[in-house]
């Protein structure tokens, strides 16, 4: 179906953000004493919860919305999740899980050749922006799939999704169209 | 037209004249009709040429109907949309004019800022910044050596800010900038870098050397101003300048690492092996992969080879427990077998030590978790506070223990495995001594698709105990509290020095929920029929100054009395020309003689220029002020004279009078510009 060569590209997962709502008020100040891995910052109203078995950071508002970053995968996310509505349930709030959602999902992939940056984006003009001054990759924007993929000229990119199913359907998309600006390997 | 026909002989061939508006038949000559209202634009003749009659009215515009009379504003579009463009109109020009930018270009700089405002992309964002974007875009499609930095360097705005700014202007508006060349900075840095009259040729090797770098590579997503530096730096080195790399981070704009850098990448093409010579005249059709990229491969060699020399090792190690368990046995069987007490000890201590040598996973993760429970025990902190560092003398202490038993020679190398080992597990594991939890929840770890969406938490995969070891107990929390009290203490003193200023307020019934901005009176004009009510009124709604004597100033309808007034007001006056503007609304404490209402013909010719512009309200007390006295000589200059006629009207320009300000100078008080008088109105009175 694609142009993939037989060697398979890795599309490496490095971080799902997901949010959730807990349907309660929280009391941080009691979270940031009673709980450990915790740290308060008052001045943002906001609590940071840190798990250890899923790798997770959650950012917890007095509203009861929780931002969970740092899984690597979104069954990953939806546990992490989940455990830490449970420790805040033990804590004593009237913790409902509600509203869980996948919001980002961050992916690295590396192609084996590298990119020639300006004829990239040449060709693709007002989807693809490079900007050197600014940032040493050129961004690359998929409207339908909402996703944006940042080139940079070793081959890497790094492609941001909303879930992981579009992060793939990305690296399949952009993969031609960086076959065709490659740089021949020379050494 | 209502007349087809002539009435007179009924032909119909009728002649209308737009010009002079009127119709005539053209079978018997007659007039039908004269004076018909016209659509011409017309002109007028002025100073500068003809300008046309009429009204500016845009076709954006708002609905107001501009009002005859009032609302006069001298100079500018009474409309908001003619004014934001004006504005914007007048801080284009003052950034391009000190980048140096030609008319044309801030032209077009100025129709990207309109069109961006059509699209309401100039919403939500500081003016500053879409202007600067909009110079910017400019500066790259006509390819000016402008960088994005020297516009943030001019408008004190962070470059990253300017950059998001720049980069979504340019994608609404569907201008695609060309990319930066980096031959383009280097006629410009050339020329900063002062290098007299071998500049061109300097710049020329820099062109070459910049060039080259791009064959080889090294430009694509670096800043184009580094290879610039670099370039200018080895051309100047080459034609015998010597520019320290400090003058060339000035000009240039990157630090002296990325400098280095840059060298040092040139330095590893093949292109740097030349000679001056040979770079002029040569060039090598071999191109190079990007730096980043050749490290990058660099890098994975290196990780490979550690794999090979991990896995190696290994095998060494194996040999040698081998060897260890041999020696062991051996030694087992020449011992003198100990008899007594200490006898049970050994048997002890040789198992254990069989146990460690094993190396079972197992077992020794059960030899670890008890070992840190008993350090944790000992620290009287909890189990996954224990860091690395505790775990690593841990583990120096049990490897030492176990070499005393040993009685071997000491075998170093078992220490860098078992930890090597240990880290290992620890990174999969992520967790210290929770071994049997995550067993468990390996096993358990079953997810269910379908969310609950009525809010019950699924608690399957989720170890109780586990969940538990995130809350403190009670002793703990106490201790947290007091550390949290002590660190936050800033923190809560302010809340609640705000909470009790709230209630205070509160209280006293002027809480007010939010300070709203004070822009109400900015809109009202005051109505007056003569320039004495309008100042009264001005002074009711602004703030109450405490520099003013308002009973005098009540009076200010009464005539004048120049001798007594004169003396009164000199002093004064040369006070008010030093003082702040505040101060100066301080009246004589005899009377201010003068309104406004005063005939211009009283003052005589030397005071007539002293009434200025309007919309400076100091300036109406001043005036009273300074018309009085006749012989004022400091304030020597006549500003812009305007004669007023009929009701005058102050609108609430905002006036920071009871802010401080400089030292102002009389004149500039009386809203002069230094102008000088105009000669129309030196009408010799």
């Amino acid at each position: 179906m694609d142009s993939k060569n037989d060697e398979a590209l890795d599309i490496i997962v490095t971080n799902v953000v997901a949010t959730f709502r807990t349907r309660c008020h929280l009391n941080l100040r009691k979270i940031a004493l009673e709980g450990t891995n915790v740290i308060y910052k008052p001045e943002m109203g906001k609590v940071l919860m840190k798990l250890r078995k899923p790798k997770i950071t959650a950012s917890i508002w007095s509203s009861g919305k929780i931002i969970c970053t740092g899984a690597t995968s979104e069954e990953e996310a939806k546990l992490g999740a989940r455990r830490l509505a449970r420790c805040l349930q033990k804590l004593g709030f009237k913790v409902r899980f509600s509203a869980f959602r996948v919001v980002n999902v961050l992916a690295v992939c590396s192609m084996p050749f590298a990119v020639h940056l300006i004829n990239f984006t040449t060709n693709n003009r007002p989807i693809a922006s490079y900007e050197p001054e600014l940032h040493p990759a050129a961004t690359y924007r998929i409207k339908n799939l909402k996703a944006t993929v940042q080139v940079f000229s070793t081959g890497s990119l790094t492609v941001t999704g909303p879930n992981v199913q579009n992060v793939a359907a990305a690296v399949e998309h952009i993969y031609p169209i960086l076959y065709e600006c490659q740089k021949p390997r020379c050494k | 037209m209502s007349s087809k026909v002539c009435k007179h002989c009924g032909s119909s061939d009728i002649d209308v004249d737009q010009a002079r508006g009127d119709a005539v038949c053209m079978g018997c000559g007659s007039v039908l009709e004269d004076n018909i209202i016209v659509s011409e634009v017309e002109f007028v003749e002025s100073g500068g040429g003809s300008l046309a009659v009429g009204q500016f009215v845009s076709s954006e515009g708002g609905n107001k109907n501009p009002s005859f009379g009032d609302g006069y504003f001298p100079g500018t579009g009474s409309e908001s949309r003619a004014q934001t463009l004006q504005r914007a109109k007048h801080h284009i020009y003052t950034l391009g004019h000190q980048l140096q930018m030609n008319q044309h270009c801030l032209d077009t700089a100025f129709n990207f800022y309109k069109i961006a405002l059509n699209k309401s992309l100039t919403r939500g964002r500081k003016a500053i910044h879409v202007i600067a974007a909009c110079i910017y875009l400019v500066c790259r499609t006509e390819g000016t050596p402008h960088m994005l930095l020297d516009l943030s360097d001019i408008v004190q705005v962070n470059v990253w800010v300017l950059g998001k700014t720049f980069l979504l202007l340019s994608r609404e508006l569907c201008i695609n900038a060309p990319a930066i060349d980096p031959c383009l900075y280097i006629p410009r840095f050339t020329q900063m870098l002062e290098f007299g009259e071998k500049s061109r040729e300097v710049s020329m090797t820099a062109l070459r050397l910049v060039q080259r770098m791009k064959r080889d590579w090294m430009h694509t997503g670096r800043r184009p101003s580094g290879l610039c530096g670099a370039a200018l730096l080895v051309a100047a080195r080459l034609h015998d300048f010597c520019r320290t790399i400090k003058e060339i981070v000035n000009v240039v704009k990157v630090c002296e690492t990325t400098l280095r850098k840059r060298l040092t990448e040139f330095e590893d093409t093949p292109t740097s092996q030349l000679t001056i010579e040979e770079f002029m005249k040569v060039d090598l059709d071999q191109e190079c992969d990007p730096p980043c990229f050749t490290a990058g491969l660099k890098k994975k060699k290196s990780q490979q080879l550690e794999l090979e020399l991990k896995k190696k090792i290994e095998d060494f190690e194996d040999e040698i427990h081998g060897y260890q368990d041999e020696i062991d046995l051996e030694l087992e069987s020449c011992r003198p077998k100990l008899r007594g007490v200490y006898a049970a000890y050994t048997k002890e201590e040789c198992l254990s030590d069989a146990l460690n040598s094993t190396s079972s996973k197992g077992t020794e993760e059960m030899t670890e978790s008890n070992e840190l429970l008993a350090v944790a025990k000992h620290f009287g902190k909890e189990l996954h506070e224990i860091t690395l560092e505790a775990l690593i003398k841990l583990e120096k202490e049990g490897s030492e223990e176990d070499e005393n038993q040993q009685e071997n020679e000491n075998i170093p190398k078992r220490k860098g495995p078992t930890l090597a080992s240990i880290l290992g597990r620890m990174s999969s594991s992520a967790t210290l001594g929770l071994s049997e939890s995550i067993s468990n929840c390996a096993v358990d770890d079953v997810e269910k698709d379908d969310i609950t969406d009525n809010g019950e938490l699924d608690l399957s995969g989720i170890d109780d105990s586990e969940i538990d070891f995130y809350l403190l107990s009670d002793n703990e929390v106490k201790i947290k509290t007091a550390l949290w009290m002590a660190e936050n203490s800033d923190y809560l003193k302010e809340q609640k020095e705000k909470e009790a200023k709230i209630q205070k307020e509160k209280e006293l019934g002027i809480y007010k929920e939010k300070k709203p901005r004070s822009q109400s009176r900015r809109n009202t004009t005051i109505r007056a029929k003569t320039a004495d009510e309008a100042i009264e009124k001005m002074l009711e709604q602004k703030k109450i100054s405490t520099k003013i004597n308002y009973d005098v100033l009540k009076d200010l309808n009464v005539k004048p009395s120049p001798s007594q007034a004169s003396e009164a007001e000199s002093p004064k006056l040369k006070q008010s020309a030093t003082r702040t503007a505040g101060s100066n609304r301080r009246p004589a404490p005899t009377r201010t003689p003068l309104s406004l209402s005063t005939p211009l013909s009283t003052l005589g010719k030397r005071l007539q220029p002293f009434i200025s512009k309007q919309p400076n309200k100091k300036l109406a007390v001043e005036k009273t002020e300074a018309t009085s006295s006749p012989t004022v000589t400091e304030v020597a200059h006549p500003s812009e004279v305007v004669v007023e006629h009929g009701p005058v009207i102050y609108d609430d320009v905002e006036e920071e009078e009871d802010e401080e300000e400089p030292c102002v100078s009389a004149m500039e008080l009386l809203g002069g510009d230094g102008y000088g008088c105009d000669g129309e109105y030196d009408d010799g009175y």
